[in-house]
């Protein structure tokens, strides 16, 4: 495993709470939305920073009453072509306005890097070290999009006509 | 038509250089195929039964004479000589080599065309009705919007990875040629009462196993929240789309299954929380895009031009070609041609290289420089004079282009079958061949009138027989090919779903059955009626009886 930060936050390996285990007193931990509806108070009223592992299928409204208590959303892909992670992404600073990390982990693959990127995402655990050089070269590929973003990126619609005045066809 | 300024040709560009770093990755093992089908498909490249298939996006069915002529080159320099133009409005290549692939992409680029989306679990090619800007029935240009949203569709950040396929149709007429009732998202031009422009949302329609016809879910929505709109339909639709079963994945399900006013409801709910969020393009941009569609500058003209008389008393097939190939056009003494691609006997929607030279070349000397494809895979000069008209047709007649059947029975649209295709379970193309042999006499198909036979090799519906006046779909029963009748459907307005009519037939009895069925209509017909207000007055039990009565 190799974590690879898309905006450049510092970012870092987080311990996953084992499913009979209790969190140690001020311990970072990283926890499964399921497990957290169940012994959400215990847990973060002993552990330090709490994540939470939201698999695909969450609906975003499930993770309004967290956002401001969790400082980690790791987006699990159970596949690489499940795109509901991306949405999720896009509800998690759009709607629940979450100011904290969100990571994708799984499956994914170098290709879909500049899309986590885009979609909100900051950081991606690549489970295939050999890979992260694949998925820098996929994080510079573009430099100009056709959409707005979570990168605060101007749409080229807009950009065409912003002040540099760049504009019409070649 | 648009042209690309120097960001959208960094984009195609920085793509081209993306597929090509993605095609060695896999070649060294660094992509598994898992991993790499996808990727490969969001660039329109198919594995197929003996060979790749490369799918070229023509966007909205619009291209110059320039990026024609590269289709050509194309299909000398790494087909075999020919394409075969889709119900998308595309074009595809059956027998490319990978490793070439990023060459030909490259060329693409370089004329301003790409592959990007035409195939995937993504927003693929927005279709359009091939005579828009060029026709007297519509409201406005509907390719602006299709532009705009080519642009906003092409690698979505969101939307990339969606539960299937997803199909955009726009129309600005009142006669809807691009069937947009049969798409996941369907938009019909609409003006208000204050002389605004608009559209009608639908959603959920779609052919396949599961034919749906789409459900209006706004009456009027401003052009200015196009993006906003269909961005908060797609959110709906990526979240609960179905994934657990690829046949229940497209949004006609969830549409089904959640209700067309619940997913309206939900779809304005999203809308309304970002509707202002910058999604949408600004009015400068669409005005930038909207001058590239100003109508050319064509000088009024007569509408009778003698050398047409001329050449219409001393050639019947010529005769017959005006009368079915063109049709009327904004400005008084032009009319838009359609190029049959369904030679009798011939392949549908196959066309040479040297045919698509020829092509350019009329549409730079005749029509503008700009040609359609429609989606009943014809190629259309949109801008013709019709005092041009006996020229025009003696070059395509003499390139064996000239056949005149546009709109009749022989005019058929049918998928590649299982001569190409992976996914096909029966053959389509010696069906139709079969087909436009027996009708092969123009006096009769002319008698028969406007008909639409739609054919596919399997239940996948490429060739749209749902949608067919007349509907052919091929099965595979116990290892034998059979073919399916199916009545009564429209991609139009009045769109509708064709039902069986009853048991198959093999590839000899449904060319019989066929016939059986115009039979059937030319005795049954009233004044003028043309084959589906006919069977839809008198029903299916009528043509049921005659086809296997006497079978």
């Amino acid at each position: 495993m190799t974590l690879l930060s898309l905006t450049g936050i510092k970012t870092h390996a987080w311990t996953v709470l084992a499913e009979d285990a209790q969190p140690q007193d001020g311990a970072s931990v990283l926890v499964p939305l399921a497990r957290l509806r169940e012994d959400g108070d215990a847990i973060f009223a002993v552990a330090g920073k709490v994540g939470v592992l939201v698999p695909t299928d969450t609906v975003y409204t499930d993770l309004a009453d967290l956002t401001n208590k969790i400082a980690l959303a790791a987006i699990e892909f159970p596949a690489f072509g499940d795109g509901r992670g991306f949405s999720l992404g896009v509800r998690l600073r759009k709607d629940l306005g979450f100011k904290g990390e969100v990571r994708a982990v799984g499956p994914v693959i170098p290709d879909q890097a500049l899309y986590l990127l885009r979609a909100g995402f900051d950081s991606i655990d690549v489970a295939d070290k050999k890979r992260v050089g694949a998925f820098e070269t996929a994080l510079a590929r573009f430099s100009d999009f056709y959409q707005t973003d979570f990168t605060g990126a101007r749409a080229l619609a807009h950009a065409r006509h912003g002040t540099a005045g760049e504009r019409i066809a070649s | 038509m648009y042209a690309y300024d120097k960001f959208d040709h960094g984009l195609v560009d920085a793509r081209v250089a993306e597929f090509r770093d993605q095609v060695e990755r896999r070649v060294k093992g660094e992509l598994t195929e898992e991993e790499f089908r996808p990727l490969r498909l969001m660039n329109g490249l198919y594995l197929q039964l003996h060979a790749y298939m490369l799918r070229v996006a023509v966007p909205y069915g619009t291209m110059s004479g320039t990026q024609m002529r590269r289709l050509a080159h194309i299909a000398r320099k790494y087909d075999k000589g020919y394409g075969h133009f889709t119900t998308r409005q595309n074009i595809q290549y059956n027998w490319p080599k990978l490793s070439e692939t990023p060459d030909i992409l490259q060329e693409l680029a370089d004329v301003e065309m790409h592959a990007i989306q035409t195939s995937g679990n993504c927003i693929r090619n927005v279709t359009s009705d091939q005579f828009a800007g060029a026709t007297a029935d519509e409201i406005a240009d509907p390719r602006p919007y299709a532009e705009i949203l080519r642009q906003w569709s092409s690698f979505h950040p969101e939307f990339s990875f969606l539960p299937r396929k997803f199909k955009f149709a726009i129309t600005g007429a009142n006669s809807d040629r691009a069937a947009v009732k049969w798409h996941d998202i369907g938009l019909i031009l609409r003006e208000n009462g204050s002389g605004e422009i608009g559209f009608e949302v639908l959603a959920g329609g779609g052919m396949g196993r599961t034919p749906v016809i789409a459900k209006t879910i706004r009456e009027f929505l401003p052009e200015k929240d196009l993006l906003s709109y269909v961005e908060a339909m797609l959110r709906v639709y990526n979240e609960q789309g179905r994934r657990d079963n690829k046949y229940k994945a497209r949004i006609k399900i969830l549409v089904d299954a959640m209700g067309a006013d619940e997913f309206a409801r939900q779809t304005e709910a999203e809308w309304e929380k970002i509707k202002d969020a910058h999604i949408d393009v600004p009015a400068e941009e669409v005005a930038r895009i909207k001058a590239f569609f100003t109508p050319p500058p064509l000088e009024v003209l007569p509408t009778k031009a003698p050398a047409v008389d001329e050449l219409s008393q001393k050639n019947f097939i010529f005769a017959s070609w005006v009368k079915n190939n063109t049709g009327a056009h904004k400005v008084p003494g032009y009319v838009n041609v359609t190029i049959s691609l369904k030679p009798h006997g011939g392949i549908p929607g196959d066309a040479s290289a040297d045919q698509m030279d020829l092509v350019a070349a009329l549409a730079d000397e005749y029509s503008q420089s700009e040609i359609r494809v429609s989606h009943e895979q014809n190629l259309i000069l949109p801008h013709v004079a019709i005092k041009d008209l006996p020229a025009i047709w003696t070059d395509l007649n003499e390139a064996g282009l000239g056949t005149a059947n546009a709109g009749l029975i022989t005019d058929m649209i049918a998928c590649p079958g299982l001569d190409y295709c992976a996914l096909a379970n029966a053959r389509s193309i010696p069906i139709a061949q079969a087909i436009t042999k027996r009708f092969d006499d123009m006096k009769r198909i002319q008698d028969i009138g406007p008909l639409k036979v739609k054919m596919s090799g399997c239940i996948n519906s490429c060739g749209h027989h749902h949608a067919g006046h007349i509907g052919i779909l091929g099965v595979d029963k116990r290892g034998e090919e059979v073919y399916q009748l199916l009545l009564g459907g429209s991609g139009a307005e009045d769109a509708s779903k064709a039902q069986i009519l009853g048991a198959g037939f093999d590839e000899h009895g449904i060319v019989d059955a066929l016939e059986k069925v115009v039979a059937v209509y030319l005795g049954e017909r009233e004044d003028g009626e043309e084959f589906l207000a006919t069977y839809r007055r008198i029903g299916a039990k009528v043509f049921k009886e005659a086809v296997y009565d006497a079978a």
